[in-house]
């Protein structure tokens, strides 16, 4: 089982912080309309990228079947090539090999390129308590960082932060360093000042940190994707590499790389490949002018070979793409924050709640999806998650994770319907009460889960005579002739 | 199709037999709308059977994780369309609502094998309520899809009203195309349009209404300001789908909010038009039918 981080607090007050947050709510349903938009576009305008793209989700779902031989391949190429690889179970084994490393190599600052598996193993606290700095160079991750925040979307971690909020943060730093703060808030003046501050800690950093896009077991080759190239300084100029990798990144060889590389950018955010491409084979060669002297990849399960052989498998197929998030009707709404997990949006919550058997956060997958099925038609790797979803929440009700209330409505109410004469006696039990409560045409109210509509909705009372009731008397007596 | 081709022989003034799936919404709340799909199928010359023991799809109790509750409600279902009254197996389905056609197409077949396994049955036990659900949910339609194929969009009316049509998502990503709905609409002289930001969700969801009614409502008020957008813009009349459930979500919001705008099923306006009666008037005082 596997360990996730999870914001604590109860998921009404995570919720209500979310819709009252109407910055957040503006700038998140503006920047996901975005990336959805590209993404359609760029589908419409190239039809044959839909063939790559099946091509792509058949070589990743035979990747994740092969994961432990093909695993062993990689790990044993890179070895070759004079790096450690380690097997980390849990977030704590890979914790405590990162420190390790850390340690023997007297690291005092430490760069990163953008990586969720760091975030879901909590790494920069591991780090920080340790008194080790890390410092993040992916910009979105830079922002958060500075505010304290975790990422709130899986491709664009400060999408939930406009221009002048970010503008207030670099100030902020600037103060504490006492340099020049940003110009102005237009994007180019921020980017600059990021950049300006960055570019030291490039150059001063120990020790470099990275995640993994894929893994090629074929030659034992880490590739990375970003759009700033932040990767390409993380990987070159420290002394020691760690790149932390979860298992479920291996792909056999090249031929299905150059499938698989397209996804991401085209379904995240509408362009054929991102700006940049790194790959790292080992630490330096003595030949070679960069490079590390040490390289370490750590690979993580934390939950993961759990789900091999299970219908939920091909979660493992997931690129990070954020394309279910950007088109999800809920996510648009609340934003990541609100998930309370490092995975937010249709991934994450069918994620979140399967890599920890339920232990965490077990209440997402139903309170935060509408089955509305968008992220089933945005997802490049066809994963199923609806009918995760669904699945998910046909665990929750027979562990009895629901409330009592629920289980006692769903049964009562399918009792009343598997039989006409139920169906009927239903029909007048709701008349009753609606004569109780004196609401005879529309009503404002109703008792126990159903109350949950009136806070906010009317609805009309059963109507004087169904259809049920109206068949037998009118239809056989000319109704037609009208 | 060779049925219909067969009936025809039979009776000429037939030309298609269907059994109607009404739905626990459309039966209980809105009772027009069924009544007006009747209508408007027998003014074509379809013969319309209700198989009456009919209740619900069960999607309300699959959607929410209650797999054992809504397989009993999918066996009820199958025993009432496998036969109907006068067990014309071969007969089409007509469903008032898109998302329980998409319920019996897509997730009987899986619901009702686990179900069986889950319960102890023999595997041949679970393959065949697998296989009986699989012949049904080739049957089943929802209804204006429907009537747009069978009666195409021949008769195109002059004039024109704009109204806001909401394609509810089952409809939309589980159901085949409906373009040959809103082509039948426009043939009444119904012009949907659909509202900006067409394919987010309304936040209906079922049970997910009244389990989450903060984020359903939240979504709701997205979309009702996209749909004011097309009454101010297009001058669209009123608010229609062929899904109560989006419906009563939408308009149940508006009236909350002492705002009410006219919202019906697509039957109702095809049975006005069909009378004549297709104005503004006539549509504000659908609701009020049977209510007096």
């Amino acid at each position: 089982m596997g360990q996730l981080p999870f914001d604590p607090r109860p998921w009404p007050i995570r919720r209500n912080q979310a819709l009252q947050d109407q910055t957040m709510r503006h700038t998140i349903g503006f920047v996901t309309r975005r990336f959805a938009l590209a993404k359609r576009d760029v589908y419409r305008k190239n039809p044959a990228i839909e063939a790559s793209r099946q091509a792509a989700v058949g070589q990743k779902r035979q990747a994740i079947r092969d994961m432990p031989r093909l695993l062993e391949q990689f790990r044993a190429q890179v070895e070759e090539h004079g790096a450690q690889t380690y097997m980390a179970a849990g977030a704590h084994d890979a914790i405590a090999i990162a420190l390790r490393i850390a340690r023997q190599a007297q690291a005092k600052l430490v760069i990163k390129s953008k990586s969720m598996v760091t975030e879901e193993i909590e790494l920069n606290q591991a780090f920080e308590s340790a008194g080790i700095v890390v410092r993040e160079t992916d910009l979105g991750e830079y922002i958060i960082q500075l505010a304290r925040e975790k990422p709130s979307h899986i491709l664009a971690p400060a999408a939930h932060r406009n221009r002048h909020q970010i503008d207030e943060l670099f100030h902020h730093d600037a103060s504490q360093q006492g340099i020049q703060p940003p110009v102005s808030d237009e994007i180019a003046e921020l980017t600059h000042y990021a950049r300006f501050r960055l570019r030291q800690e490039f150059l001063r950093a120990d020790m470099g940190v990275t995640g993994g896009n894929f893994l090629v077991a074929e030659t034992g080759t880490l590739v990375l994707i970003t759009n700033e190239g932040n990767a390409d300084m993380v990987t070159s100029l420290p002394r020691v590499l760690v790149s932390i990798v979860g298992v479920e990144k291996i792909v056999r060889d090249w031929s299905s790389l150059v499938q698989i590389i397209q996804q991401p950018a085209m379904s995240g955010i509408g362009r054929h490949l991102s700006s940049y491409t790194t790959m790292v084979h080992g630490p330096r060669q003595s030949a070679s002018a960069e490079g590390p002297d040490e390289w370490h990849v750590i690979l993580l399960d934390n939950g993961r070979k759990a789900l091999l052989g299970t219908e939920f498998e091909d979660v493992l197929s997931c690129i990070r793409c954020g394309a279910c998030l950007n088109v999800c009707p809920v996510f648009r709404e609340v934003g990541g924050h609100a998930y309370g997990s490092v995975y937010p949006g249709p991934i994450g919550i069918v994620e979140t709640p399967l890599l920890t058997d339920l232990q965490v956060l077990p209440e997402i997958p139903s309170t935060l999806c509408t089955l509305c099925h968008a992220c089933l038609e945005a997802c490049p790797m066809d994963i199923e998650l609806p009918h995760h979803i669904v699945a998910l929440r046909r665990l929750k009700a027979k562990r009895r994770l629901n409330a009592r209330r629920l289980d006692w409505t769903m049964r009562t109410w399918a009792r009343f319907w598997q039989t006409p004469q139920g169906y009927r006696r239903s029909v007048q039990i709701a008349r009753l009460a609606q004569r109780v409560s004196r609401q005879p045409r529309i009503l404002h109210s109703a008792p126990g889960l159903f109350g949950g509509w009136f806070e906010t909705r009317d609805m009309p009372a059963v109507a004087a005579e169904t259809f049920h009731e109206w068949w037998p008397k009118h239809h056989h007596t000319g109704a037609s002739e009208k | 199709m060779p049925e219909r081709q067969r009936i025809a022989k039979e009776d000429e003034t037939v030309v298609a037999r269907v059994q109607l799936f009404v739905t626990c919404l459309a039966d209980m709340v809105r009772p027009q709308a069924a009544i007006a799909a009747v209508r408007a199928m027998e003014r074509r010359g379809v013969n319309v059977e209700f198989p009456s023991n009919q209740t619900c799809c069960g999607q309300f109790s699959y959607n929410a994780g209650y797999q054992h509750e809504a397989a009993i409600l999918a066996r009820h279902f199958l025993e009432v369309f496998e036969t109907g009254e006068t067990g014309h197996d071969e007969t089409e389905i007509v469903s008032l609502s898109g998302s329980c056609a998409a319920m019996v197409i897509h997730s009987y077949p899986q619901l009702l094998f686990d179900d069986a396994m889950e319960q102890g049955e023999p595997l041949s036990v679970a393959e065949d309520w697998k296989r009986r659900a699989q012949a049904v949910g080739t049957r089943i339609r929802e209804w204006g899809t429907w009537m747009g194929k069978t009666f195409g969009s021949a008769q195109e009316k002059g004039h024109h009203l704009p109204v806001a049509y909401h394609l509810g998502c089952h409809m939309r990503r589980l159901l085949p195309p409906s373009g040959e709905l809103t082509n039948m609409l426009k043939a009444q002289g119904i012009l949907a349009r659909e509202p900006d930001d067409a394919d987010q969700c309304c936040g209906f969801g079922g049970t997910y209404s009244f389990t989450e009614p903060a984020i359903s409502t939240a979504l709701a008020d997205d979309k009702l300001k996209n749909i004011d957008k097309l009454v101010h813009d297009q001058g669209a009349v009123c608010l229609t789908s062929a899904d109560l459930g989006c419906l009563l979500h939408l308009a149940g919001r508006q009236r909350r909010q002492g705002s009410p705008f006219p919202a019906c099923h697509i039957s109702e306006l095809v049975d006005l038009a069909d009378q004549n009666r297709l104005t503004p008037e006539h549509i504000e005082s659908l609701g009020d039918e049977g209510r007096k």
